[in-house]
């Protein structure tokens, strides 16, 4: 029996943002969809659709031309429809059959018969008996897999799924998935890995800015062609910038930048090596979760890794913390601006006081000096135009864009010779984005440099004078921008090359 | 279905008022605790909170009550306000009464002014040492201060034990488990004639006067803040995590070593076993009760402080276990808890027929 599923005219609207533009699509067992967009072009959103955890505004989802109304994870259940997720949802003290066993209907003995036959259908080694959390990233994604098999599915969607996963385990999930696709499951992958999709899937969708955008068969596409798709023809590149004299002295040096962590979740860096001009901004695109988050943190001195070269203004500053390395001018302004950057439940001044360099005064002789703190505050916010005069309100009320403007007003107002942000706009409206754009710009003109971590490329194109890619945690060479063209990006963002 | 959403906004005052919804609803439980047990609930409510400080000798002795658990509270609450998890005051408190006491044994057939300053700086630098071992081991070792603070706890007891049934064991004391008595000048000054009620209360105010100096107008304090709402952003700010760790647990290590001290040299006046009623862990209820705010906790160390007094008095009046204070105190926490949980959380009750219509 062939399974057909239909995603009808669904449109999914989030306050600011459309996820989902009247998104249809069809599938038939016996291939492999992939689904691929950048961060935020609403592949997640339309998955969460699919799965019942999010209900659409819009629209409707059809499996066999039987209208499914899925409003809980349950009923994505009850019609057949598993999913995989990217993190995995396993109790890591449990073993693995107790993993199994929470959600199943039938008595233990049963279940483990049944698992012991899917077992040895698909050739996956796993011992039942042991905690979860001594298996492989790849073992526990074929847990979670086997829990999906569990309910003989006839729709198995896949979220990233070798996003944690080495080679050889990635190669074992491909035949897996095609073992699957053979006996009548309809398998939707999902991910922004271009060179996956060539060699895995047989149908592609791409989606951008919450439209299907394109859908093709795979064997007529290339990455080059994919990856044009995937990231869009941006906008031609607005020169609003005093151009930077090829022999500026370099600012800020990184050498030999590694990384390792046991945690699979993060990324391990391998051998990064960059620098900086005077007046330069240089841009790091990538799909999120290429291990920008851990150079932030590098940058910034919030993780300090041995061997390490950071040499700024021709001083050695690897070994110094954030606040020591804001002495020498640099400053950040990191992803997470809600719980990170800021503090909710502090009020503006407060929050104005975490960046306390070296003339700031604010706090003499380990005492408050509230009143200079909070005549500093007045100034930052009338200089970066939010939306308050109140130095007393806590941040928490601000809007996104005001409070963004808030942080970079306090990373600035010390006129740092470095920035270095991470997403600098993300989630903000075009206004505020706009804003911080000429602010950005601004700097660079007052000859000071800014690092730009970014994953959305329309921006990297627009800010950055050299432009480097990061994936699984490798920096790309570093390209002059006006080389760069955003189908590059996405191939080098896709984990291609372009030589 | 019932469904747990986290409230955006909640109002101050509401925070500062829920600590007295739990104290009503502790006293309405414990009245309704009597009635089960066969008493006239107002009678017994009356002899556990009214009867007890109805005279002035009663007053003294929740004064002398609240003292300590006061002190030891301001302590708790840095390691609390920052993110550090102190459960060893008691132990810290007894090691704090082991070296104070140890001091004060050194001089007892001495008088002199500078004795008592040298016993509580000894108790306080005790204290401080003791808690100085969780804190150590959590920022170098990465162990749980949880886990590590409170064995201590029974470390520092059995090592109380030992010292008064062996080496520091009354000489002429018949084998008793106590030491010498302390000499006059280790002893706190007593405030009246005839009460008990001793000096250690300004040190207890003096702790609360400080601690809100410190908490609220230095950069200390604004780090303590910052941590305790976000580990995330006191990275990013370049606090140093490690130092401010010491210094929490140090803190608060020496007011339970200066709570111990003011026990042993005030109304006890030598080292037995039994030095402290658990006022170390009791405080920790105290310090949330008081809502880690200096001021809230004087009052919280007050309310307290009447549970074990009505549980002495309701032992002596009604014949009941004076544990029952205990009973009391884990009520106040509980409900403290329970009103806390829906001040931050709304429980909403979604209706079941709807949902079951739709499938």
């Amino acid at each position: 029996m062939t399974t057909d599923l239909r995603i009808s005219n669904v449109s999914k609207i989030y306050p600011g943002c459309i996820a989902n533009d009247n998104v249809s699509l069809q599938f038939k067992s016996g291939k492999i969809y992939a689904l691929l967009g950048e961060n935020g072009a609403g592949k997640s959103t339309l998955v969460k659709i699919l799965s019942g955890v999010v209900s659409p505004d819009n629209g409707e989802v059809f499996l066999n031309e039987k209208n499914l109304k899925l409003s809980s994870p349950l009923d994505a259940k009850k019609n057949k429809i598993g999913m995989v997720f990217q993190h995995f949802n396993l109790f890591e003290t449990l073993s693995v059959f107790e993993n199994l066993s929470i959600d199943a209907t039938e008595d233990n003995e049963s279940l483990r018969v049944r698992v012991n036959e899917i077992l040895k259908k698909y050739n996956f080694s796993i011992d039942l008996d042991v905690p979860v959390l001594n298996l492989s990233a790849g073992q526990k994604q074929k847990v979670e897999i086997i829990r999906c098999l569990l309910r003989s599915p006839k729709v198995l969607i896949m979220d990233e799924p070798t996003s944690v996963l080495t080679e050889q385990e990635t190669e074992e999930l491909f035949i897996s998935l095609k073992k699957f696709c053979d006996e009548g499951i309809l398998i939707i992958y999902i991910t922004h890995k271009l060179k996956e999709v060539l060699s895995l899937c047989d149908e592609v969708a791409v989606m951008r800015k919450g439209k299907v955008v394109s859908v093709s068969q795979t064997q007529n596409e290339r990455v080059e062609t994919l990856a044009n798709k995937m990231v869009g023809q941006k906008l031609a590149k607005i020169k609003k910038k005093i151009n930077i004299s090829k022999n500026k002295d370099e600012i800020f040096k990184v050498k030999h930048l590694n990384f390792y962590s046991d945690d699979p979740f993060e990324t391990n860096l391998v051998n990064l090596n960059f620098s900086v001009k005077r007046g330069e901004c240089l841009g790091i695109a990538g799909i999120s979760g290429n291990g920008q988050n851990e150079l932030f943190q590098i940058l910034s001195g919030e993780i300090i890794t041995p061997d390490t070269s950071i040499i700024f203004r021709n001083k050695e500053i690897a070994k110094l913390n954030p606040k020591q390395r804001r002495e020498y001018l640099m400053a950040f302004s990191p992803e997470d601006r809600i719980s990170q950057a800021a503090v909710p439940e502090l009020k503006i001044y407060e929050n104005v006081a975490l960046n306390n360099f070296k003339s700031s005064n604010f706090f003499e002789k380990g005492l408050v000096n509230e009143k200079k703190i909070k005549e500093h505050s007045k100034k930052i916010l009338s200089d970066f135009s939010v939306n308050t005069d109140n130095v007393e309100l806590k941040s928490q009320f601000l809007s996104g864009g005001n409070l963004q403007k808030l942080i970079l007003g306090r990373e600035l107002i010390t006129a740092p010779e470095l920035l270095i942000c991470y997403n600098p706009t993300w989630g903000l409206d075009v206004g505020a984005i706009n804003y911080i754009h000429e602010t950005l710009i601004k700097i660079n003109n007052q000859e000071k440099s800014t690092i730009l971590i970014s994953t959305d490329t329309e921006e990297l194109l627009k800010l950055s004078d050299r432009i480097a890619v990061i994936y699984k945690g490798k920096l790309s060479k570093i390209m002059p921008s006006e080389e760069v063209t955003p189908e590059k990006l996405g191939v080098l963002m896709g984990g291609g090359s372009i030589d | 279905m019932i469904k747990i959403e986290k409230r955006n906004d909640v109002p101050m005052a509401l925070y500062f008022f829920t600590p007295f919804i739990a104290i009503i609803l502790t006293i309405l439980g414990g009245g309704i605790i009597f009635y089960i047990l066969g008493f006239n609930p107002i009678e017994a409510l009356k002899f556990y909170f009214i009867t007890p400080i109805s005279n002035l000798y009663g007053f003294s002795e929740l004064l002398l009550k609240a003292t300590p658990l006061c002190l030891i509270a301001i302590g708790l609450s840095f390691c609390f306000k920052s993110n550090n998890w102190n459960i060893g005051a008691e132990g810290q408190l007894t090691f704090g009464a082991i070296v104070g006491g140890g001091v004060a044994l050194l001089f007892y057939n001495q008088e002199g002014f500078y004795i008592l300053p040298l016993v509580i700086v000894a108790g306080a630098i005790g204290g401080m040492i003791f808690a100085l071992i969780p804190a150590i081991l959590k920022t170098y070792f990465n162990t749980n201060e949880i886990l590590v603070s409170l064995m201590l706890v029974y470390v520092s007891k059995l090592l109380l034990d030992y010292l008064v049934v062996g080496p520091w064991s009354n000489p002429e004391g018949f084998n008793f488990p106590e030491t010498r008595q302390f000499s006059d000048s280790s002893r706190m000054p007593l405030l009246f004639e005839g009460l008990r009620i001793h000096a250690g209360i300004f040190l207890a105010l003096a702790a609360v006067m400080l601690s809100w100096f410190i908490l609220y107008k230095t950069y200390l304090g604004f780090q303590i803040k910052v941590s305790g709402l976000s580990l995330k952003t006191a990275k990013y700010a370049g606090f140093k995590g490690k130092t401010m760790i010491l210094v929490v647990f140090m803190i608060s290590g020496a007011c339970a070593g200066l709570a111990g001290v003011g026990e042993i040299t005030g109304p006890i006046g030598q080292l037995h076993r039994m030095i402290s009623p658990d006022y170390g862990f009791t405080a920790i209820i105290v310090a949330f009760l008081g809502r880690l705010n200096p001021f809230g906790i004087i009052f919280a160390s007050l309310v307290v402080a009447l549970t074990y007094l009505g549980a002495e008095t309701a032992q002596i009046f009604l014949q009941i276990p004076k544990y029952t204070g205990q009973v009391f105190q884990g009520m106040i926490l509980f409900f403290l808890l329970a009103s806390d949980y829906l001040l931050f959380f709304k429980v909403k009750i979604l209706n079941l027929k709807k949902n079951e219509l739709r499938h």
